[in-house]
């Protein structure tokens, strides 16, 4: 039980930055690898701000500023000049930028990794199990972040624009939308999403270190495409079968070791059954 | 008439640029051969050689999946870890019943390469049938998956890793020529008939299977031969390198030598050789000279040279600027005058084709949905087959 | 064809941009006319902070040792190259530096990394005194190979006694990725079965991988579960001060015991953690002894901050090397490495040598290498 609930929790934080992936992914065509370092940059832009201020509320809000504007310049500066090159080149870029934001955080700060520390909250029992308050409130917190996104997109007409330049770039920019515009606020939605993330990952792992964010990031990334990498709520629910299967593993002495393992092979046997993922659309091919 | 008179010329040309990769390759290969065999070769040009020519055969042979069979796969240091633990084992064993360390070698390249071919065949069988971004994720939660198995077995060395004995300083004699073969093999492959199959598979599938390839055949064979030969890499590093370090096998190093194709261009493989020597040297360069309180800079640069490499070559909007300063342009023109000087002067201007000036890699998606005209640029007919068009 | 002689220009302007940018600027390093002590170590990375630690100590000791005036007025100089914790730099980084004209080195600060430094240094027999390597492999990888931090199997081997003196249920969470870390559990497996105690009942053993993830959530959700009376931890203090906090977290107070990996885990903590923390470690920031003072405000003064057990350890590595040296009165500044190891070599095994530093006094080398002093258990006072 108690394993479970650590699951959802840890998989509510995937959830949170794999649906960054899968927005970029789904509406931009990239992999935006650096997309892991984005949560870094957040937890030290919590770090300093803690520092400064003491207070958790501040720190959150200059997060999501910052890890906002930093998404808006990496798209500005390393990939919209790259619009239209080959997704590779993309990729590759967006893997220098994230070697560039890690190895900007170690000239910064060191390399020691930082204690935060956003409170202790206690826990409390419920039917036997203690629970920590923090994973509840990162639970419901990242339940409450994805109703919102999914009604963003389903609802309003911005959502719809997004909806229709992941569908077809072209036929949406015939149709009056903005394709620049879209994209540029992808990032800025996807990035505002690696801050709170940053978040409740400093809430569960209350450290920070320049490469905090690749391993989440290639999680994240798995979990996406568990889900049906562009669907939301496929990266939802790859993230929390993600979180939850490695909880179970660490907790089974026999195959705690091989816990990666695990998760990746999960990965392999569910793209085995369904090619695209769970929720992943199939797109016939033509000629 | 003009036309006949220029074919042989063509002809060479093909023939030079193919002979141009084995002429990298040997250009390391034989004057330091020389010096090492008088022993004066120094210990680090010797380690940096076989770095090399291990990133080579790597990038070489991922060229051949991503580039050749146009499928991303981002597992390549996954391979290279069956190599390295399986033929660093084997190495270890025969360490003890034959003496020779040439012979030992060889042996457990072929043990190692043939176990990641295996592994090749058994990753590939049934996940050959994603497409793109799915095989990419499914080959990186392969190389994943297997570092961490050989990390947890203790035949294996456990979190050590595995202890091997060093071949010694003339190795990259031996890694270079297996470059070599690699150029060699990868090379011909792709100048056969099963290369213009597989090259079909990348520009189109579906068209390709229309027309009677068999994908899966060739899907498979690209794959197998490719971990084969990131296999043999993996020996050379067992045997480079103790302790078989599992860290070193992590998605970043399949990243790595996925920049190395890239950078040096799809399908191309003069470029994957340039990439690999050049990338290697910077990283090892830039390690060594930045000690100390400099060492944090390393990956600034690094990733600075790749986003601006990255950019100068692909961003479109610098095309105007590319096109100024293209070297190769530009020594084109150069060679053009100097033939034009040797060349009868009758030779009208305008008749030059120039075929392999025209892309000859033409995604078949291009072509159905071109409309061809006689004098149309993107016509296939011209650049794969022009004998053909000179008897009618 | 027409993209690479582009792509290999463009490079090779960066790099020389780079190499020329770079050789402007560097004030570490190897100085002519000079004892030339050379080591590797991560510099960035995961690990990076270990070895910038290293770095830090090692550097304060030559300073100290050139404003002492050197050996015999000849100064020493250090470079250390970054060999992101993994063993195929640090023998490029090894033979970078040998051809540099390392004379005695400091070997590597991780395990997988030394034992690669050790094979390097075996062919070229250059004698390495590591400062925290502390795997049996890296020491035997021949008679040029010393260390200055207690092995693995030591470690295990006390903490499993002193565990089991104190306490009846024991805890234990370690890394499976890290060689420190299984190397001492390995140890004190063996130790708790000699000790005629049973995996699963009198200790209960739960493991990570920190390459995949830190949140401890489970690991100590079962142990609080399993009520365990004690946290052995046997891993570097990032990790442990992780750990410490999920428990605090999870209002799980019970003491702490870890080995030398946990000095420095006193800035992890916050408030929240009340749990007692106690640790073998050689080295103590807050000790009276001169030594120690002496070091620990150089180091303050020169970076800033508290040094760690790996600060210490790089601090007394180089002292050592130095006081051997005055012991074998090596008075030729040009002597060549294998000379050197080939005189300081009977001097460190001899016996009559005793070196006391910081972190540790009278200590001895044994013909294998490895280090022989006092373990103290220290609790983290706060």
């Amino acid at each position: 039980m108690n394993t479970l609930i650590n699951g959802l929790c840890l998989g509510g934080i995937y959830a949170l930055i794999a649906l960054g992936y899968t927005m970029v992914y789904g509406i931009a065509k990239m992999l935006n690898f650096a997309h892991g370092d984005i949560i870094m940059v957040g937890a030290y832009a919590i770090f300093s701000t803690m520092a400064l201020m003491g207070h958790a509320v501040p720190a959150i809000v200059v997060a999501v500023v910052v890890c906002t504007l930093l998404g808006l310049l990496t798209e500005r500066v390393a990939y919209r000049p790259l619009r239209g090159a080959s997704p590779l080149a993309v990729l590759i870029t967006a893997i220098g930028v994230s070697y560039l934001l890690q190895s900007i955080a170690q000239l910064i700060y060191g390399s020691k990794s930082r204690a935060v520390s956003l409170g202790n909250f206690g826990s409390v029992e419920l039917f036997n199990v203690s629970i920590s308050i923090s994973s509840l409130i990162t639970l419901g917190l990242c339940l409450i972040i994805m109703v919102a996104l999914t009604l963003f997109i389903k609802k309003t007409k911005v959502g719809c624009a997004m909806l229709a330049v992941s569908e077809d770039r072209a036929a949406a920019q015939l149709m009056g939308i903005n394709v620049n515009g879209i994209i540029t606020l992808t990032f800025a939605i996807g990035s505002a999403l690696a801050a709170f993330a940053s978040t409740f990952y400093l809430m569960q792992i209350p450290s920070v270190t320049p490469t905090l964010g690749s391993m989440p990031g290639i999680k994240a990334f798995t979990a996406a495409v568990i889900g049906g990498i562009g669907s939301i709520p496929g990266a939802m629910i790859g993230g929390i079968l993600l979180g939850v299967i490695e909880k179970l593993a660490l907790s089974i002495p026999a195959l705690a070791p091989y816990t990666t393992a695990i998760e990746f092979g999960l990965l392999i046997i569910i793209l085995l059954v369904k090619p695209t993922g769970l929720l992943g659309k199939k797109r016939r091919e033509k000629v | 008439m003009n036309t006949q008179n220029k074919l042989p010329v063509e002809k060479k040309k093909i023939k030079a640029k193919y002979f141009i990769n084995y002429v990298f390759v040997l250009a390391l290969l034989i004057p330091f051969t020389v010096t090492g065999l008088s022993g004066s070769v120094k210990g680090s040009t010797s380690l940096l050689l076989t770095q090399i020519a291990y990133s080579m055969i790597l990038a070489v042979s991922l060229n051949l999946v991503v580039g050749f069979l146009g499928e991303l796969s981002l597992g390549h240091a996954g391979f290279m870890c069956v190599g390295a633990y399986i033929g660093g084992f084997f190495a270890n064993y025969l360490h003890t019943i034959i003496d020779s360390k040439l012979i030992v070698l060889i042996l457990s390249m072929l043990v190692g390469g043939i176990m990641a071919a295996l592994f090749g065949l058994l990753i590939g069988l049934p996940t050959l049938r994603l497409k793109g971004d799915y095989l990419a994720i499914v080959t990186l939660a392969f190389g994943e998956i297997v570092r961490t198995v050989f990390m947890n077995q203790e035949i294996f060395g456990g979190a050590m890793g595995l202890s091997t004995q060093k071949y010694g300083k003339l190795l990259y004699i031996i890694a270079l020529t297996v470059a070599l073969v690699t150029v060699f093999v990868a090379q011909n492959l792709m100048r056969s008939k099963h290369g213009r199959a597989i090259q079909a598979i990348r520009d189109n599938e579906i068209a390709a299977r229309a027309m009677g390839v068999n994908v899966t055949y060739y899907k498979l064979v690209v794959f197998v031969i490719a971990a084969f030969f990131a296999g043999i890499a993996g020996v050379i590093y067992a045997h480079n390198t103790t302790p078989v370090d599992y860290g070193f096998f992590s998605f970043n190093y399949s990243i790595e030598i996925l920049v190395m194709v890239v950078l040096g261009g799809m399908g191309n493989i003069s470029g994957s050789l340039i990439a690999a020597t050049v990338l290697t040297f910077i990283n090892v360069k830039l390690t060594t000279h930045l000690s100390g309180d400099f060492a944090a800079l390393k990956f600034l640069i690094y990733a600075l040279i790749l986003i601006l490499i990255v950019m100068w070559n692909n961003a479109p909007k610098l095309a105007v600027l590319r096109n100024r300063f293209n070297l190769r342009r530009l020594v084109d023109s150069m060679m053009k005058k100097i033939r034009k000087k040797h060349e009868s002067a009758a030779q009208e201007p305008g008749s030059n084709v120039e075929w392999d000036r025209i892309p000859t890699k033409i995604p078949m998606d291009t072509i159905l949905s071109t409309d061809i005209t006689p004098d149309h640029s993107l016509d296939p007919e011209k650049p794969e087959k022009p004998e053909k068009g000179d008897k009618k | 064809m027409k993209k690479f002689t582009k792509i290999t220009c463009l490079v090779f302007a960066l790099v020389f941009c780079a190499m020329g940018m770079i050789s402007c600027g560097t004030s570490e390093g190897f100085v002519e006319n000079t004892y030339k002590i050379g080591a590797t170590g991560p510099l960035t990375g995961d690990n990076s902070s270990y070895g910038i630690s290293v770095k830090e100590g090692a550097q304060i000791a030559i300073d100290e040792i050139n404003a002492n005036g050197g050996l015999n007025g000849v100064k020493f100089s250090f470079e250390m190259i970054d060999d992101v914790a993994a063993a195929d730099k640090a023998a490029t980084g090894y033979t970078t530096l040998f051809e540099k004209g390392m004379q005695v080195s400091i070997g590597s600060v991780t395990s997988g990394a030394a034992k690669s430094f050790g094979e390097a240094a075996k062919e070229d027999n250059v004698l390495f005194m590591t400062p925290s390597a502390s795997a049996a492999d890296v020491i035997a990888t021949g008679a040029h190979g010393f260390r200055v931090c207690f092995g693995d199997p030591q470690q295990g081997t006390i903490a499993a006694d002193e565990l089991v003196k104190n306490y009846s249920k024991i805890g234990v969470i370690y890394d499976t990725s890290d060689t420190y870390s299984s190397g001492i559990y390995e140890a004190f497996e063996a130790q708790m079965t000699k000790l005629n105690k049973t995996k699963g009942t009198d200790y209960i053993v739960k493991t990570f991988n920190k390459e995949n993830n830190k949140d401890f959530s489970t690991q100590v959700g079962d142990l609080k579960a399993a009520a365990c009376d004690v946290l052995f931890l046997p891993f570097y203090y990032t990790e442990a001060g992780l750990v410490a906090k999920k428990a605090a977290q999870e209002g799980f107070n019970v003491p702490i015991f870890g080995c030398d990996g946990l000095d420095g885990i006193a800035d992890q903590l916050d408030d929240s953690v009340t749990a007692e923390i106690k640790y073998i470690t050689p080295f103590d920031v807050n000790s009276d002894d001169a030594d120690v003072k002496k070091f620990v405000e150089a180091y303050k003064a020169k970076y800033n901050k508290t040094p760690d057990q790996f600060a210490a350890d790089g601090y007394d590595a180089v002292m050592i090397i130095f006081e051997a040296m005055k012991a074998a009165k090596v008075d030729n500044v040009n002597i060549t490495a294998s000379e050197l190891t080939e005189l300081l070599k009977p001097i460190l095994t001899g016996g009559e040598f005793k070196y006391s530093g910081v972190t540790g006094k009278n200590m001895i080398w044994t013909a294998e290498g490895s280090c022989e002093k006092e373990a103290n258990i220290v609790t983290l006072d706060r």
